[in-house]
């Protein structure tokens, strides 16, 4: 059992990879329909992706959303997760399960409320609708991440900033703040993605002016596909990719500079 | 003195509250305002009545759809099971380095978006892809049709999905003592007796957790069952799409959503009582 359960894992993740693998050499195809193997390589598709507005501007819409959601999100999940992880208030039970019910309705739903909802306001196919919308969708992920950090914060440490007379607003700042940086980051990090990402809403509510880039992608694909598909997804993927592995090679060129790895910085 | 830690007290009190304001009156203008409209559409829209639940809960064709959504779900988790728990199984009694490579190959599909893994699909199964190619270079005088299929959409969730069951079944596993398992070898226990009484329920709450998490999200996917699946056999939150793209019929599409949404909570209600939904997403 223990031999075929470990060969069946290696072919799962052979399984797993291989479909997020498969676009990059399709994106450097010259034939336009998805044919393989490639008939001939090039990478003419990626310059008509860098030349032609009517992917670029969903580009930009999407990064600008995405860093508008994200200020706003951490502004508002800040001080709340702060709230929920250092006091104990009642109504402490009601106030979780409504940070988290964003992630417990099917976005397919929240679509509709927000197609109608904006609609009323006005504000329905414009960046801000959008914004509005996704920073709901972001609070539970980044709450997630917060808390977690939150709650491993050792707490002796602002206390003896206390004792040694910083008042509240100095010991924030020089103390909590730096400490949970990181956090922060990854948690900002967290609501960028979910932005840049989030599909179904901006389907619906998003329009021609706030078009996002998933719903340009989503509505490309329905089309009958554009080359320029595979374009974004490997430039996505490659993303990614060059995100997880930023950590391992700043490492090594650290380690490369001082000769060897001191084993106090392998926690990083 | 009496009187001033009093002051403070009163004032640790109104705190929290103050922070948590701002995001409360956010959440209810922009989250639940929205969402009680919907609830709302469904018994106004067309006209006041409950005539929209009816047609949802008698029309045949509202019955298959949801029939299908929930045979989808069932499958894909049970799909994604089989496929997460060997791969857990690896990286838990592989070496570290190993296990953490895997284990960063995961989250790097976890990452990318699932638009992009969708359209992989695409390419993957489409009519001169490469899976069509190995059919032909088996001799197949022409590859099935996959793309727009049921079983494409289902290989496409199941991809999609399945990072989230690994890692449940993987947190779960990786705490296991193996002086338990060594224990139980000690005392005559092999194989297939082995897995069902050591191993599998200590791995249980991972399962469960990992379990819920994918039906729950399946129930409500839009995305690649509509770019993937067969137009005849679609899922609930296709069909809602459609209500409101297609036939701008509000009520019906927000009836429906209504269904999908007590249908979930309901879902997730009975596992937080038994299990606490705080552990569902840590």
């Amino acid at each position: 059992m223990n031999q075929t359960m470990k060969i069946i894992g290696l072919f799962v993740v052979l399984f797993i990879v291989a479909p997020l693998v498969i676009v990059v050499p399709m994106s450097l195809s010259t034939s336009p329909s998805l044919q393989f193997p490639p008939p001939g390589y090039w990478l003419g598709y990626y310059q008509q992706y860098f030349q032609d507005p009517s992917w670029l501007r969903p580009t930009w819409n999407s990064v600008v959303i995405a860093m508008a959601n994200t200020v706003l999100t951490l502004l508002l999940v800040v001080p709340a997760t702060f709230a929920l992880v250092r006091h104990k208030f009642w109504g402490k039970g009601m106030a979780n399960i409504m940070m988290m019910m964003p992630l417990a309705v099917p976005h397919i739903v929240m679509a509709i409320g927000y197609y109608n909802f904006f609609g009323q306001m006005g504000i329905v196919f414009t960046k801000t609708g959008v914004v509005l919308a996704h920073t709901c969708l972001s609070v539970p992920i980044t709450f997630l991440v917060l808390s977690a950090n939150l709650k491993g914060f050792d707490q002796t440490l602002e206390r003896a900033a206390r004792s040694l007379g910083a008042t509240p607003m100095q010991t924030f700042r020089h103390v909590t703040l730096p400490i949970l940086r990181p956090g922060l980051l990854v948690s900002a990090l967290f609501a960028f993605i979910q932005s840049f990402d989030e599909t179904v809403v901006a389907i619906f509510i998003s329009g021609r002016d706030a078009e996002t880039l998933p719903r340009k992608m989503f509505d490309s694909i329905r089309q009958e596909a554009d080359p320029v598909i595979a374009v974004i997804s490997s430039l996505l993927f490659l993303i990614v990719l060059a995100a997880l592995l930023a950590p391992f090679a700043t490492r090594g060129i650290k380690s490369l500079g001082r000769g060897v790895a001191s084993p106090t910085n392998t926690r990083s | 003195m009496i009187d001033h830690t009093a002051s403070i007290k009163d004032r640790q009190n109104l705190t929290p509250w103050l922070l948590l304001l701002p995001l409360a009156a956010y959440l209810l203008i922009f989250f639940f305002v929205p969402l009680a409209q919907v609830a709302i559409m469904s018994v106004t829209e067309p006209q006041t009545g409950l005539g929209n639940y009816e047609r949802v809960l008698t029309s045949p064709l509202y019955q298959k759809v949801f029939l299908n959504t929930f045979t989808t779900a069932l499958l894909v988790t049970v799909c994604c099971l089989l496929v997460g728990y060997p791969l857990a199984y690896l990286m838990a009694h592989t070496t570290k380095k190993r296990a953490m490579l895997i284990l960063m190959l995961i989250t790097m599909s976890f990452w990318t978006s699932f638009l992009v893994r969708t359209y992989s699909w695409m390419v993957l199964l489409g009519r001169n892809g490469p899976v069509s190619w190995v059919f032909l270079q088996l001799g197949w005088d022409e590859a099935p049709q996959m793309l727009f299929t049921r079983f494409a959409s289902t290989l496409a969730m199941v991809h999609i999905l399945a990072p989230y069951m690994i890692m449940n079944i993987y947190s779960v596993m990786q705490k296991i003592d193996p002086s338990l398992v060594r224990s139980a070898e000690s005392m005559g226990a092999r194989g297939l007796s082995l897995f069902r009484h050591i191993y599998l329920p200590l791995t249980a709450p991972g399962i469960a957790n990992g379990s819920v998490l994918v039906f729950v999200i399946c129930l409500g996917f839009y995305v690649t069952p509509v770019l993937l699946g067969s137009p005849r056999e679609q899922m609930a939150a296709g069909l809602i799409g459609r209500q409101i793209e297609e036939f701008l019929a509000f009520g019906l599409g927000s009836a429906m959503a209504i269904a999908l949404l007590v249908i979930t909570l309901i879902i997730l209600a009975i596992y937080h009582r038994r299990f606490g939904l705080d552990k569902l997403y840590g």
